[in-house]
């Protein structure tokens, strides 16, 4: 009874700090996100609310709650409030099996621990990926219960690309399947150990580098960010599926899209670069300092997370938004085949070759 | 054939993208913000800036308007209202006894400055003219003469007292000064 006790305790003290850590990313991002877009367009960005404007978000959570919360005539109401949930939850959840550092095993209280990933199940990749298909639901829903037209195109453009693009995730991630063995985003990570050309990516003989523009590409058209924002866009369509939602309810819009971004940068590191893993192990802290190793795990793993929410940043700076068609021929005609074909060689190349 | 190839190269490496993205990073660490931070700092105007409309005085604190009405005449959105009359007591002046602008609908294009010939009216550089109610721009003259007293604090002397032997209109001549004879 009491280990189920600590158990409970420490998973959700596991839980409430990673969650506290996505939020404070989320919030910092929204800065960084105008600061960084502001400096390539020679602008400034935010500079208003304190030194240099790093107040901004505090500014923009405060107004988001005290604003009023508009519920349009003739929508579901029931839907229009879930569908915000509904987008939120699959988005933070998917961080229960991502593994943030080395795979330590800590006992607390007679309990066995493992501080730096929530949940080490082994489906953990085809798991995120279920949770993100839901979150498509929220947007979905979302654009149908707002009774608004804008919102139903959002919600419509956003089904048919999000299902695109999900199948592009699912096939440039198998190559890694193969090769690692294990759906367990611990146990590909672990594959991955030692210097840099253990990385996936690289990982001769059998580079996925293909599977890894791949999955760059289709987790940002995923993730509904620029090019890929035709949910949104709002030259064309106001702001999409979230038109009609202000308040409490549109930040949770916003919150999931943020967290989305950091997921999907989280995979991307743990599955093409290594995870925790340094470029080389020299540059962990070995030897003496063994037990040090946590701390500079998780830096590199920051590192490599904030090195793909850079490239959101610096795609959205760069980037026009696609036309409808170009989208679809880009994601079946071009994105697909290159998909199947890294799948066909990767396994073969895997079947010839066994890695060790 | 090698174009060919080339072409195709370019297309799988995402050529154009990546020279775009180039273009973006430049901009980044070569960071020359063109923003002017418009309350805190702002831009120097040049001399000739036409900014908000006002009516000026003498050194001698009597305004400059002879109420002759060419201002009114000139302005092509109907800006400029004048009531002119006689000054009490001295038969051969004028004077303007009420004076309107409707700023709302002008345009700064100055020629009712130009069309006065006492050069009573100047373009100040104040610009920050935002209110809450439109009303508060239909002007009077004493508005516009504390327009113009803060705008221009040196004033002119009377006309007859910078050139001798000039006819102006509204020339009072018991301030003329002695003939030399």
């Amino acid at each position: 009874m009491v280990e189920v006790g600590v158990k409970l305790a420490l998973s959700l003290t596991q839980i409430a700090v990673v969650m506290g850590v996505v939020l404070l990313t989320v919030m910092f991002l929204t800065l960084a996100e105008r600061k960084v877009l502001g400096w390539m367009q020679d602008r400034m960005g935010p500079m208003e609310v304190g030194p240099y404007g790093i107040l901004q978000p505090v500014a923009d959570g405060l107004k988001l709650f005290f604003k009023e919360d508009i519920v349009p005539a003739g929508a579901n109401k029931f839907l229009f409030s879930m569908a915000p949930l509904l987008a939120l939850v699959p988005a933070l959840i998917g961080f229960a099996v991502i593994p943030f550092g080395p795979d330590l095993t800590v006992e607390v209280f007679g309990v066995q621990f493992k501080p730096f990933v929530i949940s080490d199940i082994n489906v953990g990749i085809l798991y995120i990926l279920a949770f993100t298909s839901i979150g498509a639901y929220g947007i979905i829903l979302g654009g149908w219960a707002s009774n608004s037209k804008y919102s139903l195109l959002g919600g419509l453009r956003s089904a048919a690309q999000v299902i695109s693009y999900e199948l592009n995730v699912g096939l440039a991630i198998v190559g890694v399947l193969l090769l690692a063995g294990s759906l367990s985003l611990v146990k590909i990570t672990e594959a991955q150990t030692g210097w840099f050309w253990n990385w996936f990516i690289i990982a001769p003989p059998f580079p996925q580098i293909f599977a890894f523009v791949v999955y760059v590409i289709s987790a940002v058209a995923e993730t509904n960010r620029l090019p890929f924002d035709l949910p949104e866009a709002e030259s064309e369509l106001v702001a999409g599926f979230f038109t009609e939602y202000s308040g409490m309810r549109f930040a949770f819009f916003f919150l999931a899209e943020y967290a989305n971004m950091i997921l999907v940068s989280c995979i991307a590191a743990a599955l093409f670069l290594g995870g925790w893993n340094a470029p080389a192990p020299f540059l962990q802290f070995h030897g003496s300092l063994a037990h040090l190793l946590w701390l500079s795990a998780t830096i590199w793993f920051a590192v490599k997370v904030y090195f793909f929410l850079f490239l959101f940043f610096w795609l959205r700076a760069t980037l026009p938004r696609l036309r409808y068609d170009q989208l679809m021929r880009f994601g079946w005609k071009v994105m697909l085949p290159i998909a199947l074909g890294n799948i066909l060689i990767t396994a073969i190349a895997a079947y010839l070759f066994p890695r060790s | 054939m090698a174009m060919k190839i080339k072409a195709w190269l370019k297309t799988i490496i995402f050529y154009e993208i990546l020279v775009g993205m180039n273009a973006t990073l430049r901009h980044l660490l070569h960071y020359k913000p063109i923003t002017l931070q418009y309350p805190h700092e702002k831009r120097t105007l040049p001399d000739s800036y036409r900014g908000m409309l006002s009516l000026l005085r003498y050194d001698d604190g009597i305004e400059k308007c002879v109420g002759c009405d060419l201002c009114e005449a000139a302005c092509p959105s109907r800006v400029i209202k004048v009531i002119s009359a006689e000054v009490p007591g001295e038969p051969t002046k004028r004077y303007a006894k009420e004076y309107y602008m409707d700023m709302t609908r002008c345009l700064f294009c100055g020629l009712c400055v130009q069309a006065c010939p006492v050069d009573a009216l100047g373009m100040t550089r104040e610009y920050e003219w935002a209110v809450y109610d439109k009303r508060h721009l239909y002007l009077n003259k004493e508005q516009l003469l504390a327009i113009g007293d803060r705008a221009f604090p040196v004033r002119e002397k009377r006309l007859e007292l910078q050139h001798p032997n000039v006819a102006f209109f509204n020339v009072a001549f018991t301030h003329l000064p002695p003939k030399n004879s």
